[in-house]
């Protein structure tokens, strides 16, 4: 059976990806940041990944407001790189690995989870960045296969936090039963703490950043517990996004270990962090 | 429309419906053909969208505050800067009724321009 391996956290704010596009990590503004994420690479290095199964969610680009899954799961083989509006990046096209995308279909629905099931699909810099920060830019082809897990945070109703953490829940059991030898990564995407809209733009609380951190490694049913409402407060109107990182946590043990854990802001607007986390018996 | 969470618009129902048609007019630029069309003729590429006075005034003067206050999400109306460039922290500036400088550095914490 397929094993997981670990659970990673990432920011996906875009500007990270363009600053690695235009050559800016070394920057002032970008330094610190990009200083904190070797850990995180080194970890993927050495612990050899093949399958990132990424929880994110699209920014308006692959899905307009005509249709919105909840949950949208990808089974496909390649996921290209989408334009958002700049032109296409010139990053590779993510191969997919579309028969787990199927097996956590239908572990999710024999759980009473009942997500949209995608074949055809390009995917945002929700997706692109993480991968990027953890595996950097290859040249030609990704060292892993994906499976996206679109979440819905943008149009209201967006999904509870509790329910974000009983998906993870039930991915883990996903994984866990599907036949193969693959070594997965769940990588929850998203945040820190920014809000792009309204007055209250430019709102960033590195006090609560810094307590998810903490807490998402060690008391996860606190952050589960929150409201909606709590998230949009405490992490603003855009970082109530970071729900998505219970979807990673739930897939692991209720005891992990922090191998690495990162944070600097602003990027851009926002909170960045990186996270990893090992079950402890791993 | 009154926000629960001070100055803190939430993209919910009354929002999202209100704001569809300026929000599907900004998605319509992820397709270059279209990119070109806004470029070419900006008034002819909103009426295709059936956008009212209100909001093609909006857009055309790039007001991102008022594009918000008709139901324009971010995400969408953020497309429009590929074509009229305008960085994120500009457009979070003007929501917040702050000049460029004072947003970066009393929201953002950063170092005012030309001491980094």
């Amino acid at each position: 059976m397929a094993t997981l391996i670990g659970g990673l956290g990432s920011s996906h704010v875009p500007s990270i990806g363009a600053a690695m596009d235009k050559g800016l990590t070394q920057t002032d503004d970008w330094k610190p940041f990009f200083d904190g994420i070797g850990p995180g690479r080194d970890w993927v290095a050495a612990n050899r990944p093949d399958v990132a199964v990424v929880v994110f969610n699209d920014h308006g680009n692959s899905f307009f407001l005509d249709k919105v899954p909840t949950f949208a799961i990808g089974c496909a083989e390649r996921y290209d790189p989408i334009d958002e509006g700049w032109g296409p990046r010139a990053i590779p096209s993510f191969e997919g690995h579309a028969d787990l995308g199927w097996h956590v279909v239908d572990r999710m629905v024999e759980n009473r989870f009942d997500p949209m099931i995608v074949q055809e699909i390009e995917v945002d810099h929700g997706l692109q960045v993480p991968m990027e920060l953890f595996f950097g830019k290859p040249e030609t082809a990704w060292p892993v296969r994906v499976v996206p897990v679109f979440v819905n945070v943008i149009q209201y109703p967006i999904p509870l936090p509790s329910r974000c953490y009983e998906l993870g829940q039930v991915l883990r059991r996903a994984i866990e039963s599907f036949p193969g030898d693959e070594r997965v990564v769940v990588i929850g995407t998203g945040g820190l703490s920014h809000q792009l809209q309204g007055a209250r733009a430019g709102f960033t609380n590195p006090e609560a950043d810094r307590e998810f951190l903490r807490d998402i490694a060690a008391n996860p049913g606190r952050l589960a517990a929150l409201s909606r409402e709590d998230y949009v407060r405490l992490f603003g109107s855009e970082g109530a996004e970071l729900m998505m990182w219970l979807v990673m946590r739930g897939a692991m043990d209720p005891e992990v270990v922090v191998k690495h854990s990162h944070y600097y802001v602003p990027a851009s607007m926002t909170g960045a962090g990186m996270l990893v986390l090992e079950n402890r018996a791993a | 429309m009154e926000d629960r969470i001070p100055d803190t618009p939430l993209f919910d129902r009354s929002r999202q419906r209100r704001g569809y048609r300026l929000n599907k007019m900004a998605m319509g630029l992820v397709d270059p053909a279209n990119r070109d069309a806004f470029r070419a003729d900006e008034e002819a590429y909103l009426d295709r969208f059936g956008l009212s006075a209100e909001e093609k005034q909006a857009v055309r003067t790039r007001n991102w505050q008022e594009m918000v206050r008709l139901g324009g999400n971010v995400f969408y109306i953020l497309k429009i800067s590929a074509i009229s460039p305008a960085r994120m922290t500009e457009i979070g500036a003007h929501q917040a009724g702050m000049d460029h400088e004072s947003f970066l550095r009393d929201r953002l914490g950063k170092k005012p321009a030309g001491s980094q």
